[in-house]
């Protein structure tokens, strides 16, 4: 051995050491305890001070002249006495009460924001108005909910405590069932409904549907140019045996494009009947070329909306053969497909969507409305029209006459054949009750008695990411918020209504650009702290501007609030 | 032996080094991308742009993986992508898992094969050693997921409501939690690396509830680790069965054993005394292998029955992209798997003195 490695050799130990020591040091400085007690209901004396109103920001976004960049829809957000807030809009929004309604929108307290926002703490302790606040996160294992004590609305928790567990695979899940070490499980697969519904220890939950599963074409491309032959394909395609083959309990046929969960999808005449004999006669009378060959796209990744995809593309494909028309499958990288088949690269494609929040804007206009993405080729003006109009009609009657007019254009146009909505369904042991299927997945908690149990023990597909709430976007964590953060409106349980909750009512002016929210009166956050209308004007505030100081959230990409609202104030100008 | 230690220290440096950079890398060029892995596959462009921005990842790739050789060298493995909680935060709450149930993965195939294969050893051709012989080699064919999956069936599904009935997954029953040693010792306010390995120690919910006195906890903490450990420790088990017969059998044809025999020595003194601390050397470096193999199995037990180690939080890691993680806890394995490389060699030393280390 030469000289210099041995004077490099304390180096060596130190360098070796550090490494060592560094996960410690580290953790030292961040180390908390496994079970991270979140505020308890004690503490923050109710403030007594005369309340101010504010307004956020303090002048008005200038919807005629916005910001560099700027492409929300709202203008402001005023806190006009303590239990009053006042949304401005830049134009009329029907879907106003869904939106703020959703999981990502729950009220924080605003000195709580102010105190664990910018360290992130807020992404793994709570302080909502809801039924539940989190009592332990134990990374990796489990959350323990408990009943809210400050809590005052409507729905007080059946069980005191909710224990949260996740597995990614559904037999396991299934298995923690079974073994009676969980009281209700999440998504059973489809190959295990029969199990579930076997064993008279368990029971098989259908969960509404919320998706859609698509055939898409380009309708700029030839031959899928020609209507009549779409037509023609949009009875052509036996519906009944995709859903049969490959979806599970909860899934439909789809009548429409849209779910019948939300409210308008269902209205018009439903989607006609396969007839392939008259299908054939279509195709031969359009002058359809039955000697090339033409290509289907999909992508091999399991989504809500469809278990299958290749085996749903092969049996597509047997369907066209039987019409006489040949297929050629490509299934294309994961990666890749959204953004091309969005830039209208794939003339055949299969596709679906989940829906975000329960209204027709939100399946309608994202796909087939004036500022949808080319997937399908040229818009349809008619249609365009339509959707725009219904978009912005506030009377809800006529909104839904409108949807029955859209859905009769699809049905015209066939920019997509609508093949199914995929249900899923929960699991439970047959002595727990009142486990209320959420079409959106927001499971209330509240409502459910685990037999004799004193806890109720559920299994989820994943780990939470977080409970910074406006910045999480996955099931698994909004469930959870549904349950801890109060919204101004909320989804009643087990539907898609949106029901007034922090709010008593929130009502808009003709045009839909005022939204006036009257708010509840006594109603305190877990840690004791009184909630009023500067709570919801800092909440929004924090989810709607990057340049306050509390948008910080878990990933800090807060993608649900322009998803519902148009856009962030201040983002960075591309 | 002290140049053989500093000599052995200073090579992990280069191997740490190959480990981070390969890791890092290998990370960058898996398909798909942290972005939509996160935000979800709806995530636009421009959502990805600042995303990336805001992470640093439009940055060069080797600015990068310099920014994070810099990071490491001064403690910090950085904070997850995913739940923004620090890496090091998780290694405290989530190696003491995996370091509990590799330990009884191996107290469970040391204590159960050593003794196996010097009885196969001793009824050499009996149907002891034949039917040993045949169970380590189910036993070391059968995947760690068949055998976990059919041993949580068994034992929580067909057996439940009976005195047998073992959970099949966690670490603790629902509702059982256990305080952490900081808190129920009193030093709430202990800071450091200190309370840092108080944390990892305290994470072990065995030695917690065992230091504790809380008996009730260790009995459930027992009941939740038996299948995994037997799940994780099966193909161990078998592995040591084997190697510990073949090698006493070797030793066992030796002429100083057929001398101590001749001396009148009985059989059970002449192998426990003069044959198997000579025939353990093999054993000792299978054990040690095993520790690393354990690492790598647990990333399976810990999936299957559900438990919050190492090895399912780089699992569920690699699956989100979130780079920081995986790094971290993949530099901690390596240095875990050469630590115990080194003690094993250093081991041999004290087993036998013929051995020189230079």
């Amino acid at each position: 051995m030469s000289q210099k490695p041995r004077r490099l050799a304390p180096f060596a130990l130190l360098a070796t050491a550090a490494i060592a020591l560094s996960a410690c040091s580290g953790a030292a400085a961040t180390a908390k305890p496994t079970a991270a007690p979140t505020s308890a209901a004690t503490a923050a004396p109710a403030t007594a001070a005369p309340f101010t109103a504010q307004s956020y920001p303090a002048a008005a976004v200038d919807c005629k002249n916005p910001p560099a960049g700027y492409t929300g829809e709202l203008s402001q957000i005023k806190a006009v006495d303590q239990y009053t807030v006042e949304f401005t809009l830049c134009q009329g929004d029907v879907a106003f009460l869904d939106k703020i309604a959703f999981a990502t929108q729950g009220i924080v307290d605003s000195d709580w924001l102010t105190k664990h926002a910018a360290d992130k703490s807020a992404v793994r302790l709570t302080n909502g108005t809801g039924p539940y606040m989190l009592k332990e996160w134990v990374s990796g294992d489990h959350l323990t909910l408990v009943a809210n004590p400050n809590y005052s609305g409507a729905n007080k928790p059946i069980s005191p405590t909710v224990i949260i567990k996740w597995s990614d695979t559904a037999a396991k899940r299934l298995q923690e069932l079974q073994a009676g070490t969980a009281d209700f499980m999440d998504n059973v697969s489809p190959d295990d409904a029969k199990t579930v519904k076997g064993d008279a220890s368990l029971q098989l939950i259908p969960r509404p549907a919320f998706t859609t599963l698509f055939l898409g074409f380009n309708v700029d491309a030839a031959p899928w140019n020609n209507e009549k032959v779409r037509q023609a394909l949009a009875i052509g395609i036996d519906r009944d045996r995709l859903v049969n083959t490959f979806e599970g309990p909860g899934s439909t046929v789809a009548d429409h494009f849209a779910p019948c969960s939300v409210a308008g999808g269902c209205e018009g005449a439903a989607w006609p009947a396969a007839d392939v004999a008259k299908a054939k006669d279509l195709l031969k009378a359009a002058g359809f070329d039955f000697s090339k060959s033409y290509d289907l796209y999909f992508r091999p990744k399991v989504r809500q909306y469809v278990a299958n995809p290749p085996g749903v593309a092969q049996d597509l494909q047997a369907q066209f053969a039987t019409l006489g028309i040949k297929l050629v499958l490509h299934q294309e990288d994961n990666a890749a497909y959204i953004t091309n088949s969005a830039a209208g690269k794939y003339p055949l494609f299969l596709l679906g969507w989940t829906g975000d929040y329960p209204d027709m804007t939100n399946w309608l206009d994202y796909h087939f409305g004036i500022g949808s993405a080319k997937r399908f080729g040229a818009h349809f003006t008619d249609l365009t029209d339509l959707l725009t109009k219904a978009s912005t009609t506030v009377d809800p009657a006529a909104r839904l006459v409108l949807y029955g007019q859209a859905n009769a254009l699809i049905a015209q146009h066939v920019p997509a054949i609508p093949l199914y909505h995929a249900g899923n369904a929960l699991a439970a042991r047959a002595d727990t009750t009142g486990v209320l299927p959420s079409a959106i997945g927001m499971e209330p908690f509240w409502t459910i008695t685990p037999g004799t149990r004193t806890q109720v023990v559920f299994q989820q597909n994943a780990e939470t990411s977080g409970l910074f709430c406006g910045d999480e976007s996955d099931g698994d964590s909004l469930r959870n918020c549904y349950n801890i953060y109060d919204p101004l409106y909320q989804f009643k349980a087990g539907g898609t209504e949106a029901i007034p909750d922090l709010a008593t009512q929130c009502t808009a002016n003709a045009g839909g650009t005022v939204w006036t929210c009257t708010l509840r009166k006594d109603v305190k956050f877990a840690d004791g702290a009184t909630f009023d209308a500067s709570d919801v004007v800092a909440t929004y505030a924090a989810l709607w501007d990057v340049k306050n100081p509390n948008h910080v959230g878990n990933a800090g990409s807060f993608d649900y609030f322009p998803a519902l609202f148009g856009g962030l104030l201040n983002a960075p100008v591309k | 032996m002290t140049r053989y230690i500093v000599r052995r220290l200073l090579l992990t440096i280069p191997v740490l080094f190959g480990i981070v950079l390969t890791v890092f890398f290998l990370n960058r060029v898996l398909p798909g991308d942290t972005c939509h892995a996160l935000l979800g596959e709806r995530a636009t462009a421009a959502q990805c742009e600042d995303f990336n921005h805001r992470q640093g990842f439009d940055r060069p790739i080797v600015v990068q993986f310099g920014d994070y050789l810099g990071q490491v060298s001064r403690g910090d493995l950085g904070a997850s992508l995913r739940t923004s909680e620090s890496v090091t935060s998780l290694l405290v709450e989530r190696l003491p898992v995996t370091v509990e149930l590799s330990a009884f993965a191996l107290l469970f195939a040391v204590s159960v094969g050593v003794p196996l294969g010097i009885l196969a050893a001793n009824r050499r051709n009996s149907a002891i050693d034949v039917l040993t012989v045949a169970g380590a080699n189910v036993g070391v064919s059968i995947p760690i997921f068949v055998l976990g999956l059919l041993l949580a069936f068994v034992f929580a599904i067909l057996l439940k409501g009976t005195p047998l009935a073992l959970p099949p997954s966690g670490r603790l029953s629902p509702g059982i939690s256990i305080a952490p040693l900081a808190q129920t010792w009193g030093l709430a306010d202990l800071g450091g690396p200190p309370r840092a390995i108080l944390d990892f120690f305290s994470n072990m919910a065995t030695f917690n509830a065992l230091v504790t006195g809380n008996w009730s906890v260790l009995a459930d903490a027992l009941r939740h680790l038996v299948l995994p450990a037997i799940a994780l420790g099966t193909i161990p088990l078998a592995i040591i069965t084997r190697i510990t017969r073949s090698s006493l059998l070797d030793v066992i044809g030796l002429d100083y054993i057929r001398t101590a025999r001749a001396k009148g020595l009985s059989d059970q003194r002449v192998v426990r005394r003069h044959a198997l601390p000579n025939a353990m050397l093999p054993v000792i470096t299978i054990i040690g292998l095993q520790m690393g193999s354990l690492l790598g199995g647990a990333v399976l037990t810990e999936t299957i029955f559900n438990l919050s180690g190492v090895g399912r939080a780089v699992s569920e890691s690699i699956a989100a992209r979130d780079y920081a993680v995986v790094q971290g806890f993949v530099l901690v394995i390596a240095l875990g798997y050469l630590a115990i490389n080194l003690i094993v060699d250093l081991s041999y030393a004290f087993l036998d003195p013929r051995i020189r280390l230079s």
